[in-house]
């Protein structure tokens, strides 16, 4: 498990450097992925301690990412938090039982974002 | 009263009203047929019975008349044969004696001479019956005769059928061994004073000597005195003395055996008592005379006399063979039978009796009369007078108060003299009644019970009415038959017999024939009574079986059409009833059939429109979430670049542009968020999730998250929680921090100065969080109007305040979705309190 490396999945770009930047003031190393696919390549390569993982993505949802990078080495310690605009009670229960840690709902501000990854 | 579980459905009473309609009858009409059956058998039994009884009683009356009647008739015609058995027996002697008159007339005319008188005798010879020599049995207990006596009918020729018809024939009667007798024992000529001059007799019962009979003791026996008597005669007048002998005494009454005798204490010497018949065959016989006398005339005067001593045998040949039965004659009477004849003189002194001993005689030592049978009484009443007998009894009154109740003289029968002379025999009333009969010549007969059997007697006056004898019209005396009147209807008796037997017979043939009957009956009964419960038991067992048949028939087509709506009625919306019948049930399967469709077609329709209804709501779900992550997606990027733009630029004036773009942001996040909750509110997609919140922390927190902003504004914001509330509340946080958020932020923006509170309490059921403020107040025609979607007073400008015109609309649906509702107490210029009042109830649960 990598300190300080985070990776940041979501197919919306603007979405994507937005949590990167924010992160980075945070002082975390980032990477990004667009996909579900390439972010559980990456994870399998950067073992981060952090995962921003948006829900809904073409191609692999996230919540199958979550559970598949749960499955990795080290997929346990993984903090995984869902990083979506689905903003509803029962789909942030959905999350929860998907295997998410947390849930970052978007729009999210700075204070928001730290009080949550200070606890990864 | 509660019906038994199996009655108690349809089927069950069914059953039941099939068994009371049918069997209850029917049970009814056989025990009415059982009753009838049962009471004709009894009414049978009895008539049967009583006509049974009838009929015995019939013939046994029928019997008995014909007994009686036969019994009558025979008596009547035994005593009419008896009577005149009696009264020839009379005649027979009467007319003897008048030839014995005859012979006195002639012995008066004969010469006087001894050849003569001799001649005159052995010309008058009689037959006498006499049995032959009988001895004493070898056990000494009767006597019996040496030679016994055969007598049968002989019939040689052979009997004509037209005789045969009671063809009855006796042998020559037998009166026993025949001796040739001479009729008179003496025969005398005496001269007028008194001297016998010529004297034969004939036997040895007279002496032979010539005497002077005028002295009493040269006569017979002493006794005669008839001398006197001669002197008072007239020519041709004829003198009849009375019967006269020596008294023959017994030692015994009654059969004379060794141990009758032993009994009485006397020696057996049978041939020294008295002669009786069967009773004592060898004993000493009575022998008497009577003397006829006639004066001889010569030349106009009375010379002399002649006189004829007729041997009393003679006399008694009359009675003694005589017997009133069939036998008709007998060589020896039985006097213990209670058959004979006897004869009595005209004084009613026995002259003739089987028993000898019973016939008066005189003593012959003293020539006075011997002292006859006295009753106990008169026996008494001589002994007390010392007189010789026959002095007390000339002065006696004759038949004195006769009757059976008087008892004969013991000491008299101990004595062995009991002549009989009726005069003074008052223990036997039928002297009386002999005399009653015969004292005015005639005869007749009466039954009386005597010496243990019922008798018949007779009498029959003898009419002999010469001399002496002619001063009555009983004449010489009287002839008496006794005889034993159950021999006279001895057929009848037998008769009556054998109808009783034939009877008794017939009664146990009529009680076993009856028996018979009443065990037929009783077996018909029983046969009966087996074939009709049987058949009743049958026929309620058909019942029962037809009652249930047609129960399950009934109640079959009824539970199948509940079975049919309970499955309809548990989903099976296809089930249809068989309406195939057209009675009531197939009307009511018909019209359950037709509710059936409606309901299935309406049940299709509510599931269509239901699952529209959910596709609808599903699409406007998925709609609603989509759109609220479409437009996050968005302001994610908006929001965030503006924060992290107003942190890196130093100028002011773009340091503000990016504030204004951050706030623009958020109060666009803000509407979106209000207008979803609030489409999913009206949509019906808003889901609350109670828990069990503690509620004095909530309204702590809740209150500050506000606290900093009131501060900011110089509002005092407080709190009020009242006592008696649970400490927790069983509701969704997320919402009613949104209810509590929105009312406290408003209350905050719209209050200038003073105080906003936030109070919590008890309403009835409920819990009421009242949020006041001391703002402008809303005027009343406004109050329904703040709860309406982007109603916002006029004079609040929307930007102004920063609302988004979607808060209260919120809070009104909202707090309704929760059970609540919300009211609104306003005052302008003073302020305004907005209460959300919420259900308590389910707290607990």
């Amino acid at each position: 498990m990598t300190e300080r490396q985070a990776l940041v999945v979501d197919d919306h770009p603007t979405n994507r450097l937005l949590a990167i930047a924010l992160l980075k003031k945070l002082g975390w190393t980032v990477a990004e992925a667009e996909s579900g696919e390439l972010a559980l390549q990456l994870a399998e390569r950067l073992a981060p301690r952090l995962v921003l993982l948006d829900i809904s993505m073409p191609g692999l949802s996230g919540e199958e990412t979550c559970s598949r990078l749960r499955q990795l080495p080290g997929g346990a310690q993984m903090r995984i938090i869902a990083y979506t605009a689905h903003a509803f009670q029962e789909e942030r229960e959905r999350f929860l039982a998907a295997g998410f840690d947390d849930i970052l709902v978007k729009p999210i501000n700075r204070q928001h974002l730290a009080e949550l990854v200070n606890g990864a | 009263m509660k019906l038994p579980s199996f009655l108690s459905g349809i089927r069950g009473k069914l059953i039941a009203i099939f068994v009371l309609i049918k069997v209850v009858p029917l049970v009814l009409l056989a025990w009415f047929a059982w009753h009838a059956a049962q009471q004709l058998g009894e009414d049978v039994s009895v008539k049967a019975g009583g006509m049974a009884d009838a009929m015995l009683d019939s013939i046994k009356t029928v019997g008995k008349t014909v007994t009686d009647d036969s019994i009558r008739a025979l008596d009547l015609r035994s005593r009419e044969a008896i009577e005149a058995l009696t009264t020839d027996a009379a005649k027979e002697i009467a007319s003897f004696l008048y030839d014995r008159d005859r012979d006195i007339r002639l012995a008066a005319g004969i010469e006087l001479s001894d050849a003569s008188f001799r001649h005159f005798l052995g010309e008058r010879n009689r037959p006498i019956y006499q049995h032959g020599a009988w001895h004493l049995a070898e056990d000494g207990k009767s006597w019996v005769p040496e030679k016994a006596i055969e007598r049968t009918a002989k019939v040689t020729r052979p009997v004509l059928p037209d005789n045969a018809r009671d063809f009855h024939s006796r042998p020559p009667e037998y009166f026993g061994e025949a001796e040739q007798r001479p009729l008179f024992v003496e025969m005398t000529y005496i001269d007028l004073a008194g001297q016998e001059k010529i004297k034969v007799t004939s036997g040895n019962l007279t002496e032979k000597g010539l005497k002077n009979v005028v002295d009493r003791s040269n006569t017979f026996v002493k006794a005669e005195t008839y001398f006197a008597e001669l002197k008072k005669l007239k020519p041709g007048e004829i003198y009849v003395s009375d019967v006269i002998g020596a008294y023959v005494p017994t030692q015994f009454i009654g059969p004379y055996l060794p141990a009758t005798l032993e009994k009485a204490g006397k020696p057996f010497q049978p041939t020294e008592s008295a002669y009786a018949g069967t009773e004592n065959p060898v004993g000493k016989r009575f022998r008497g005379i009577v003397r006829w006398a006639m004066p001889v005339v010569k030349d106009g005067r009375i010379s002399g006399y002649v006189t004829l001593a007729l041997d009393h045998d003679h006399i008694r040949q009359f009675s003694d063979r005589l017997m009133p039965t069939e036998e008709r004659y007998t060589p020896i009477a039985d006097a213990i039978k209670g058959n004979y004849a006897f004869l009595w003189d005209y004084k009613s002194r026995s002259i003739s009796h089987p028993r000898d001993y019973f016939i008066v005689g005189y003593d012959p030592q003293s020539g006075l009369p011997a002292t006859p049978w006295l009753d106990e009484e008169l026996y008494a009443e001589w002994q007390q007078s010392g007189k010789p007998s026959h002095e007390f009894l000339a002065a006696t009154p004759s038949f004195r108060e006769q009757n059976l109740n008087k008892k004969p003289a013991k000491a008299l029968a101990k004595a062995g003299t009991v002549g009989l002379d009726c005069r003074y025999l008052n223990f036997s009333p039928q002297c009386d009644g002999w005399n009653a009969l015969t004292e005015h010549g005639g005869s007749g007969s009466f039954v009386i019970f005597f010496s243990g059997l019922w008798k018949l007697t007779t009498a029959a006056a003898i009419p002999y009415y010469t001399g002496q004898y002619g001063k009555t019209p009983q004449g010489f005396g009287f002839v008496t038959i006794g005889a034993n009147v159950d021999e006279f209807h001895k057929a009848a008796t037998e008769t009556a017999g054998k109808i009783n037997t034939l009877l008794a017979e017939k009664d146990n043939s009529f009680k076993s024939q009856r028996g018979a009957m009443l065990d037929d009956i009783q077996r018909s009964l029983t046969s009966t009574a087996i074939g009709l419960w049987g058949s009743t038991a049958l026929m309620v067992l058909l019942v029962i079986g037809i009652a249930v048949w047609m129960a399950n028939l009934l109640t079959g087509r009824i539970t199948r059409m509940i079975s049919g709506i309970r499955a309809f009625q548990q989903g099976d919306r296809q089930h249809r009833l068989d309406a195939g019948s057209a009675d009531e049930m197939g009307e009511l399967a018909r019209s359950f059939n037709q509710m059936a469709d409606s309901v299935e077609e309406s049940f299709t329709r509510l599931e269509e429109a239901k699952e529209k209804a959910e596709e609808a709501s599903r699409l406007k779900s998925a709609f609603l979430a989509t759109v609220s992550h479409e437009l996050r997606t968005p302001l994610n990027g908006i929001l965030g670049f503006a924060e992290l733009l107003n942190a890196e630029l130093s100028d002011p004036a773009q340091k503000e542009y990016a504030s204004i773009i951050q706030g623009s942001g958020e109060h666009l996040l803000k509407l979106v968020s209000e207008i979803l909750d609030l489409a999913k509110i009206e949509a019906g997609e808003m889901t609350l999730n109670p828990i069990d919140l503690p509620l004095a922390d909530f309204i702590r927190e809740t209150t500050a998250n506000h606290r900093s902003s009131a501060q900011a504004k110089g509002i005092q914001l407080t709190e009020e929680v009242a006592g008696g509330l649970p400490a927790t509340l069983q509701v969704d946080p997320t919402r009613l921090r949104q209810l509590l958020n929105n009312l406290l932020s408003n209350a905050i923006k719209f209050t200038v100065r003073g105080s906003v509170t936030l109070s919590v309490e008890r309403f009835e059921q409920q819990i009421a969080f009242a949020v006041r403020d001391t703002g402008p107040g809303i005027a009343p025609e406004h109050q329904q109007a703040v709860f309406e979607k982007f109603k916002q007073l006029e004079h609040f400008l929307t930007r102004e305040h920063g609302g988004t015109g979607l808060g209260l609309a919120i809070v009104r649906q909202l707090a309704e979705h929760m059970g609540g509702h919300v009211r609104l107490e306003s005052t302008l210029g003073i302020g305004s309190t907005f209460t959300i009042y919420l259900p308590l109830e389910n707290k607990h649960d």
